[in-house]
Formats: C-alpha cells, structure tokens, sequence
C-alpha cells in the first residue's frame, strides 16, 4: 500500500509540474557539469529524477526504464537525497573509501529499502571513462508491482567522488532492447 | 517433540468435539457461525469482490513463498485455530523481511517472512495467526469500511476518483487505516483465547511483542516505521496486557518443530534482514537467536557482516572476531571468507585479508562476485 501511495505521489509530482521533461538530442551531452556521454538516440530527460536529484534518462517511461547518471558523489553525500528520509533509516552516504563491493552494498541497499527482491548477478572488475572501476549486474522484483527487472551499473571513483551510469528495465523486453544503446553510451562516459 | 506436540492437540480436539469451536471461553467470547459470502450488491460483498482481486494478484506474485512443506504446516496450524472457519481462511507466506501480518475481510491472511524469522518457536507464530483470525471471526474489516462511508472521508474519495471507483477507494483507504485500538485489543484477547483452546502456550504472545519492542528500541524507539506498531495499543500496555491474560496458563511451545520448518529458509531470511539495514535492530534479533543456538556459525557469519556493514568505530575488529568465531565452529556460510578478507583489507592487514579472500574463492569459484575477488588478491599480493 505504502509503495503504491508512493506511486501515486511521485506521478502527482510529475504531474505538478515538480520534474521537468527534456527531449536530449543525439550527440554530446553534458551531465552537471562533470561527465559527458555522447547518445546515438534520442532519449527523454528528467533532470532531478523522481525526487532524488538525479539526473535520469528513459525510452519508455520512468516507472518502465531509468538510466541514471550518478556524477560527482563526494565523500558524505547522500547517494539518493529525498525530501524527507525513510524513518529509522540510515543515511545511504557516500564513502570516498569505500571499494566497489560496498558500493554495490549502498545501492543494494536503496534499491531493497522498499522489501524489493535484489539479486547480484555480477560483480567484476571493469575501467570506466578511463578509471579502473567495476561493474554490477544484478535482478531485482520490484514489491511496488512485482515486475521483474534487469539493472546494470558501470561506475569508478575518481579524486574520492563516485561516477556510475546505472540502467535498470523490465528483464523480457525493455532490458535486452535497450542494452546495447545503454553499453555504447557508457563506452563514451568522459570525466572532467 | 513434534509426536508429543501433536497428541496433545489431538487429545484436546478429540475432547472438545465439534461443539469445541462455539464454546464460550474465558473472555466471554464464543466463536461465530461460520460466514456466508456476501451478496455481491452490498457493501460488504463488494469488499470480498476487491480483496479477492488482490488475493488473485498475490497468488501469482513472485514475492509468494512457494514451500508445499511450510504451507502445509502453517495452514494446518490454521485449521486448528479456525474450528468451521478453516475452509474460509487461506494464508499466504510474503516473502517481506518487515515483521507483519494481515486479514482481509473475505479470508486472506498475509504473513510476511520477518515475522517468520522472528518467530522463536511455533507458539508465537500461533499467536499472531489466531490474533489475524479475531480480525477475521470479528468481522473488524467490515466495521471500518462502515465508519469510513459515514465520515467525511467519502467525500474526499468522490472527489478524487468519482462514484464509479467510489467503493474500491474506500476499501482501500479502509484498508490503509489499519484497525483500531480497541480492535486490536479485542483482538488480542479473543486470539489469546483461540491460541489457549488450541492447545498452545498464551505466554508466547507477550513474549512474541516483548522481544520486538526491544528491537525497534535498539533501532531509536521509533516504533512508528514498524507496520505492526502504527495502530496498535502501547507497547508495553500491549505486552503487560497480554502477560496479565496468559498468566498462569501453559501449553505447547513447540521450539524444535518450528526451528526444523524454518531453517531451509533461514540463511536466505538473514540476508533479507541484513538488507533492511537497521544493523542495531538486526543485532538484536540476531543476539536473541544466538541465545536460543549459541552454536550456529550461520549466526556469527550474520552478526559479523551486520557489524562490518555497520562500519562504526569498533565494528571492524568486532566483525573479524565473529568471522573467526564462525569459521572454528565450523559449517560457516562461503562469505564468512570474504566478508573476513574485506574486513581485513580495512584493518590494514592485506596478507590475511588476500588468505581470506582465497578460501572464499575456493569454496565458492562461481560466485557472482568472483572476478571482483580475484583481481583484489591479484592486485594486492
């Protein structure tokens, strides 16, 4: 119930006018200043995302597809800051110490907050935009409508600030007909 | 122990006959005839309708348990609780790590898996199952929506959905308000009555609710994000209450028969509730489990990974000291070895932590984070 009320109030956000849609054309783009990733299609921009201040692209919706652009995460920011933060909750803070595996920890952690089912599927080793980094793949059900989905994030921290590109879509379609746009625009990640 | 626990159940329901059900009890309370389904034109009936649709979800949703075992046992449980209710009650195991559970007006019970985990034998489980079933045999469901329709909070969902999805939104908004106190009271004495007649121990209910308000103290005393506490009575008013009712009273516990149904599912529950990350909570509940089985490996795997998610001041030698402890018992789970490593690689001792992590690779080489591993040892060593 308490999912489907967050549904209902991320939409009436949506609808308010709180997250601004912008068409991103192909080519370079820029993302807050920090990273580039150049796009061979057109894709749909939330800048804020749904209320947690980051920066999410779609094909197909944001509730269908999400690729968020995680840029410049410094030591003690929050990776998610919401308005209000769940009660009793702890703070899901950055750490410019921390390894890959606990950073896939972070964001297990936010992804399952809400009792949705995670998965790790792969966790490797992988450069990204030229910073030895890694790669998680991972399953999740998500409890708000049960659908299946298939997430992938490439990330590297760089000067102690966290840079990853997450994409995470229904795992029958959207997932496997996305993936390979998804994997192209992580190759061009640039950081400045 | 499962022999003797099931003589004594038989025994008492051989005794009672078929009258056992609507004898009156100790409250006063008898149970009621057993239900008719509605008529679809009225209010109720189209309560049944809506909760039947979302029972028609949850039957395919992945988040299901789908163990023929446990299912059996839980719902023979239920079948001894609901005397001629019992073909009207199906539960359905929800493999949420919160401790919760609900009943639906039309006979659906959710019980979700932190209450499972949580559960330290089958008494307390009973007493949660036979306060959802007062909920039920009480017919509270139907009370709220009644109260809903006659307040204000009709016009507030006309206006936001019109008359057609009128009745759903009520129902759900019913639904979201949860029952009352007092419901809850009287659902703790009338559940407290069933569990008795069925058999079972009344003091497993007090100490049941006792166990989780020291949990969600350890958490901040916040008791409010814990769905079971938004609409319940006080918790200790709530614990004293059922202590007084169940005092000098006795039954069947049954520790042993609910550890052996739970544990195939009790390292993946774990990993559920070390994902809730509320490690003080999950240290809690953790250290009660241990108390029960001061053996069990599993458990020091968990108490070490919970500290070295934590990673507060003392967490890290802390952590290493349970991985240690639960590799000398022996049986520890695969990431006791890599959770030791990382552990060792905070503490500054790489040589260990690359050990660690080359026991962990052993016994796990198709690991999903294999690779990770293996390049740190690469790397490091």
């Amino acid at each position: 119930m308490k999912s489907r009320l967050w549904i209902l109030a991320a939409v009436a956000a949506l609808a308010a006018g709180c997250a601004q849609v912008t068409k991103v054309a192909t080519g370079e783009v820029m993302l807050r200043e920090r990273m580039t990733v150049t796009t061979a299609t057109t894709w749909n921009q939330f800048e804020r995302g749904l209320g947690n201040d980051t920066p999410t692209w779609t094909q197909e919706g944001l509730t269908v597809d999400a690729l968020q652009f995680i840029v410049a995460i410094k030591d003690g920011d929050l990776i998610a800051p919401t308005p209000s933060e769940p009660k009793g909750t702890r703070p899901l803070a950055f750490k410019a110490t921390m390894q890959p595996a606990e950073i896939a920890k972070l964001y297990e952690t936010l992804w399952t907050r809400d009792g949705s089912q995670y998965t790790l599927d792969r966790l490797a080793p992988e450069t990204f935009a030229g910073q030895p980094g890694f790669r998680v793949e991972y399953s999740l059900v998500r409890k708000s409508d049960d659908v299946r989905l298939r997430g992938m994030a490439v990330g590297a921290v760089k000067d102690g600030q966290l840079f990853m590109i997450h994409y995470a879509a229904p795992r029958m379609a959207f997932f496997p007909r996305y993936q390979v746009q998804v994997e192209s625009l992580i190759k061009t990640a640039r950081l400045r | 122990m499962a022999c003797a626990h099931c003589a004594a159940l038989g025994g008492l329901w051989a005794v009672a006959g078929p009258g056992h059900a609507q004898a009156p009890t100790g409250t006063g309370w008898a149970m009621p005839e057993r239900f008719a389904r509605p008529d679809l034109a009225t209010d109720e009936g189209g309560l049944w309708a809506i909760m039947d649709r979302e029972e028609k979800r949850l039957r395919r949703s992945p988040f299901k348990i789908r163990d023929e075992a446990l299912q059996r046992h839980v719902d023979d449980i239920v079948a001894r609780l609901a005397g001629p209710h019992a073909p009207d009650v199906r539960v359905h195991l929800v493999r949420v790590p919160m401790f919760n559970a609900s009943m639906a007006p039309n006979g659906m019970m959710q019980v979700w898996t932190g209450l499972l985990l949580r559960a330290e034998n089958e008494a307390q489980l009973v007493a949660v199952l036979a306060h959802e079933m007062a909920h039920f045999l009480q017919r509270h469901s139907l009370h709220n929506l009644r109260n809903v329709k006659d307040t204000a909070a009709v016009g507030l969902v006309l206006s936001m959905f019109g008359l057609a999805g009128a009745l759903t939104n009520i129902a759900l908004v019913a639904g979201a308000m949860g029952f009352s106190r007092d419901q809850e009271r009287e659902a703790d004495r009338i559940g407290l009555e069933m569990m008795a007649q069925a058999g079972y121990d009344p003091r497993e209910a007090s100490r049941l609710w006792t166990n989780l308000v020291q949990e969600v103290r350890a958490g901040g005393g916040d008791t409010q994000p814990n769905a079971m506490f938004a609409t319940h009575p006080g918790s200790e008013e709530r614990a004293d209450t059922l202590a007084l009712l169940a005092a000098d009273r006795s039954g069947t516990v049954g520790a042993e028969v609910w550890r052996a149904r739970i544990a195939p599912w009790r390292y993946e529950l774990l990993r559920d509730e070390l994902r809730r990350d509320r490690p003080a909570e999950t240290l809690v509940l953790i250290d009660r489990m241990r108390n029960l089985e001061p053996s069990s490996a599993e458990l020091r795997y968990f108490r070490g990974a919970v500290l070295h998610q934590r990673d507060g001041e003392g967490d890290q030698p802390a952590a290493l000291a349970e991985f240690e402890a639960a590799v000398s018992l022996g049986q520890e789970p695969p990431p006791t070895h890599r959770d030791m490593g990382y552990t060792l690689r905070k503490l500054g001792r790489t040589d260990a932590a690359n050990a660690a992590f080359t026991r962990y690779l052993e016994r796990a080489p198709d690991a999903p984070d294999a690779a990770l591993i293996k390049a740190l040892t690469e790397v490091t060593s």
